[in-house]
């Protein structure tokens, strides 16, 4: 027989027929080792309470329905086992949540309609180049594998919701797109079969490309390991190539590339006034002023780093490679 | 013990000197053998490769070529580029073809990367290779004290470019307060995001964000917090105002960078941890 032990899921349960908001109820499982997320929440559902309410048809970890937070953390329930997680957490207690940033409908289910409009607005589909798609069936349209290379982990992406769910740009801005719809975007914009190709930076920059703050959550918690922050670095170096610069987020990254590839070391002083102009210093004044007062204010000259010519010459072939 | 090439990264030759200068009080009483070389250059911190991605990764290949010339792992004090550098090196080891194009590129300038390199976070290091030394060094100068560890995005995520310490139940800052005679208050907060990468195109984000962090802490009792990530002790402690007026708070939170908690654990003095550098008063908490 195989081991088991006793698990307390703390299921957030919300009918909006009866209830204002969600509550918790807990429902205590003997749980054999390797059962999963989804295999107790249709347990309690065959066996306990039938009004369970959640989402989950493939079980194998490519449809996305199933996404739920456990113990905080957004992932597919179809995939994650709960010993596993009782042992990451010390706890027999596993709370099991609707992801975030999106309506709860019931209980474990969301209405996942924004986040879906947003995708569709993002242009989510191949829209062919008449000069590289052959007018007829006849012949193949050839992608090759070093093309292909560049955009293939972002094909991967099941729409799951789990980057989006826990995305704190999509939780305070409302026209931010959000983080596997930038990651379609790019890979259509790589795509060498798109007739928009890097043109649809330029989408992207119109859905607050800018506004992503690079914590890395999306990449870490994508159970399809595909980094959606990735596609945002990529697309934005896009849209600044394609002259799309009248941002802070943009004119940042350009003073910190200028500083850095001229010196070797980033000139800190000089960051608020290329970024934000004469608002980002009086911004940055109190801050200035404290740095001043404490004896730490950074250089507004930056000695270049030794070797200076060896860096410059990293730099300079580094950009030419593609 | 193992040696190393330290790599302070940009802001803690700046302003956030006080990591700097307690980093390296901390690796003279541990008696960690490193140099720091003097060509090391920024790491780009996220921000050159939004401009021109393969001259972060040239960069940064350079970076792990040159502590490799001198037979040194990385040792960094900065969250960010310690996701730089391993970002690079993931990618080196993964793309055998870009490994070859960046070697050629280095070559020109009498280097070569293989892969040898490791690349860690102070802390990381102690609690590695140091932690029966600094136990013995301890002294009881922080019984009382309840610190709050706020681990910083890039110290611990992605996680399979990181690969150290789990991201979603993070361990070693607390293992490291116990160890240093501390108390651990450990709130769901303390992985989350301080903002910083967006203080310029959504500063009010990061600001807010920053302001629910500290206000965790705050609302947990702690007497200060700690973090490896000079980024996040900027925002945390040089802003903190500014953060807590977003969320309607106002209170005083002593941040510290992880290495002035060891220094002081382990009996320098808060000067020797450029203590008085902190923006928000800490020196009382000693």
């Amino acid at each position: 027989m195989a081991e088991a032990k006793k698990v307390i899921l703390r299921i957030s349960r919300f009918n909006p027929e009866f209830d204002e908001k969600p509550h918790f109820q807990d429902f205590e499982i003997e749980i054999p080792k390797g059962m999963t997320v989804l295999e107790a929440l249709y347990f309690i559902k065959e066996n306990i309470d039938p009004t369970l309410t959640f989402r989950g048809f493939c079980r194998s970890a490519i449809c996305g329905s199933c996404s739920v937070k456990v113990n905080g953390h957004p992932k597919l329930a179809c995939k994650t086992q709960i010993w596993q997680e009782i042992e990451r957490f010390g706890t027999n207690i596993l709370k099991i949540e609707p992801l975030g940033n999106m309506k709860v409908i019931r209980d474990l289910a969301v209405d996942f309609s924004e986040a879906e409009e947003k995708l569709k607005k993002v242009k989510p589909y191949l829209i062919p180049d008449p000069e590289v798609i052959p007018d007829t069936n006849d012949e193949e349209s050839i992608v090759y594998p070093e093309e292909m290379e560049k955009f293939d982990k972002f094909t991967d992406c099941i729409l799951c919701g789990t980057c989006y769910s826990m995305c704190p740009a999509v939780m305070f801005i409302d026209d931010y797109a959000g983080p596997f719809q930038f990651g379609r975007i790019f890979r259509f914009a790589e795509d060498p079969r798109d007739g928009l190709k890097k043109e649809r930076s330029k989408i992207a920059y119109a859905f607050e490309l800018w506004k992503c703050i690079r914590c890395e959550r999306c990449a870490d918690i994508c159970p399809k390991h595909i980094h959606p922050v990735e596609a945002v670095t990529h697309l934005r170096a896009m849209s600044i190539e394609k002259g799309l610069t009248l941002n802070p987020g943009a004119r940042h990254a350009i003073a910190f590339y200028k500083s850095v590839t001229s010196t070797g070391m980033l000139n800190e002083a000089i960051l608020p006034i290329m970024s934000k102009g004469i608002k980002g210093v009086l911004e940055n004044m109190p801050v200035a002023l404290s740095f001043l007062l404490k004896g730490k204010m950074p250089p507004p000259i930056v000695k270049p780093i030794e070797d200076i010519e060896g860096f410059k010459k990293v730099v300079s072939l580094s950009a030419e490679v593609e | 013990m193992k040696k190393y090439a330290f790599y302070p990264g940009c802001a803690p030759k700046g302003a956030a000197i006080e990591s700097y200068i307690s980093a390296k009080t901390v690796m003279d009483k541990l008696g960690i053998d490193y140099t720091e070389p003097v060509s090391f250059s920024c790491c780009g911190a996220g921000n050159v490769e939004e401009v021109k991605p393969y001259v972060a990764l040239g960069i940064n290949a350079r970076n792990l070529a040159i502590a490799e010339k001198e037979e040194r792992d990385i040792i960094t004090i900065c969250s960010t580029c310690y996701l730089e550098l391993k970002k690079a090196k993931k990618q080196l080891t993964e793309n055998e073809r870009l490994k070859e194009e960046m070697n050629e590129i280095l070559s020109e300038t009498g280097l070569r990367y293989e892969g040898k390199v490791e690349v860690k976070l102070l802390h990381q290091v102690i609690l590695d290779e140091y932690e029966e030394k600094i136990s013995s060094m301890v002294t009881n100068k922080l019984k009382n004290l309840k610190v709050y560890p706020f681990y910083g995005c890039h110290t611990i995520r992605p996680r399979d470019i990181i690969g150290y310490d789990d991201p979603e139940n993070p361990s070693s800052l607390e293992r490291l307060i116990k160890l240093l005679g501390a108390t651990p208050v450990s709130g769901a907060r303390r992985i989350l995001c301080c903002g910083f990468h967006a203080s310029f195109s959504a500063s009010e984000i990061a600001m807010k964000l920053t302001g629910l962090n500290l206000k965790e802490a705050h609302d947990m009792d702690a007497d200060c917090v700690i973090t490896p990530c000079p980024l996040c002790h900027l925002n945390m402690d040089a802003n903190q105002k500014k953060a807590l007026n977003t969320i309607k708070s106002q209170f005083i939170m002593p941040v510290l960078h992880v290495q002035q908690l060891i220094g002081l654990a382990i009996g320098l003095s808060p000067e020797e941890v450029a203590l008085q550098k902190n923006v928000i008063p800490a020196l009382y908490i000693v």
